[in-house]
């Protein structure tokens, strides 16, 4: 499942990426907020996920 | 009196927990008294001169009994930013590498990108693996980091010049042995703003790096009332926290557990162990900080926040990045020596509903 969050600020993206994450067990996820990648990282590791980038403002993420 | 009244009393400072502090109540009783006397020039030698020369020298003894330096050391910044530059640069040569951290202040980083320096990361727990360096080699340290409150380790292994960053906690860490520069904001210990303090352990490996014509390591003016009034300050502040210190700890101790306990899906900044009790950063996943630090303030409830969404820059706190922790969602917290039970009662009942409504 691909999620576009650009032009949207944080915590917008890794509040629709938790949501979209239940229902798919992979999702990528488009943003380019500055606060994304180092969310990301945090989220991950507090919610038992895993990320990689995949591509400008691009991300892969899974559950773990 | 009623003036100094009704200063502190908008929004009494109690239900406060923003970083900045009023003027202490005895400082600023001193004041009018230091404007009276402290105003002519030290360096004359009429009578009023004379004066102000001697009450200099008895706020020179306080800072330095205070901040664990000899008095002859103590030097008085009208500007405490430009101590980021006397410290560093001074003991930097040619051929020294800069070593800092990523959590280090912006000042750091702008010498940093102006002559070249390496940056050191920084765990998630705070903690800095500081590298050995050579004689030649400078490293900028931080005695706390002022917005987490974590505690730096002495970097004793370290064989180079130390320039120590004690903005953040004013007399409350002492210096390591091994240190060249050191610079304080009056700001710390609730002392009027507009007065650093600087210190050069040893001139003969420091040289000035501002234009210089004689031995004064800054030729800006400063004011000598401002001084009294922070050396004042400086005593009381000290008093007050020795004798709050384990009230806050068991404050700060009581925050963390409610966040964890009650509220849930937050990332809080070191633990109690390693950092000072006043300075408490936390992260709470899926809130908007600028709505979350908007709410309290209609409850007279104020924080401050690392959050990009909060910032004039729209970039989230370099130094929550830097250890990994969530940046959306930050809360810094300063507890300070009149915070009471109550104060953070009110203000974790009421975080917990705003959180609550927010995340819906």
């Amino acid at each position: 499942m691909e999620l576009n969050c650009l032009g949207m600020r944080c915590p917008i993206p890794i509040i629709q990426l938790a949501q979209a994450i239940k229902t798919n067990p992979e999702v990528i996820l488009l943003s380019d907020d500055p606060a994304t990648l180092p969310d990301l990282s945090a989220w991950s590791r507090m919610t038992k996920h895993q990320y990689s980038i995949v591509g400008r403002n691009m991300y892969l993420v899974k559950r773990l | 009196m009623s003036t100094a009244g009704t200063v502190l009393g908008v929004g009494s400072i109690t239900s406060q927990f923003q970083r900045e502090t009023p003027l202490h109540p005895a400082a600023r009783a001193f004041l009018e008294d230091a404007f009276d006397r402290g105003w002519a020039d030290p360096t004359k030698i009429h009578g009023q001169s004379r004066q102000a020369a001697i009450l200099l020298n008895g706020a020179k003894e306080i800072f330095a009994a205070h901040l664990g330096i000899r008095s002859d050391q103590v030097e008085f910044l009208a500007d405490p930013t430009s101590g980021f530059h006397l410290g560093t640069s001074g003991l930097l040569q040619e051929s020294s590498q800069f070593f800092y951290s990523a959590v280090d202040r912006s000042e750091i980083f702008a010498i940093a990108e102006s002559r070249g320096g390496a940056k050191i990361k920084v765990d998630l727990d705070g903690s800095i693996d500081y590298p050995e360096g050579r004689p030649i080699d400078l490293l900028a340290w931080q005695t706390i980091n002022g917005e987490t409150g974590i505690i730096a380790t002495h970097p004793q292994n370290f064989a180079g010049r130390l320039f120590v960053d004690a903005t953040a906690s004013g007399a409350d860490i002492s210096l390591p042995e091994n240190w060249n520069t050191a610079l304080w904001n009056s700001r710390a210990w609730e002392g009027p703003a507009g007065i650093g303090i600087f210190a050069v352990a040893d001139k003969a490996i420091w040289r000035n790096p501002l234009p210089h014509i004689d031995q004064r390591i800054s030729s800006s003016e400063f004011s000598i009332p401002l001084v009294m009034a922070s050396a004042i300050a400086l005593e009381a502040h000290t008093r007050d926290y020795a004798e709050k210190r384990g009230a806050l700890s068991i404050l700060n101790n009581r925050i963390r557990n409610f966040l964890n306990a009650e509220i849930g899906d937050v990332d809080i900044a070191g633990s109690s162990t390693t950092t000072v009790p006043y300075l408490l950063s936390f992260s709470l996943l899926y809130i908007d900080a600028e709505r979350l630090v908007n709410q309290l303030d209609r409850l007279n409830i104020s924080v401050d926040s690392g959050s990009a969404c909060s910032s004039a820059n729209m970039e989230p706190s370099h130094v929550l990045a830097a250890m990994g922790l969530l940046t959306h969602g930050n809360v810094r917290m300063r507890l300070h020596n009149q915070t009471s039970t109550e104060n953070v009662e009110s203000f974790l009942s009421k975080l917990k509903t705003i959180v609550e409504d927010l995340r819906k």
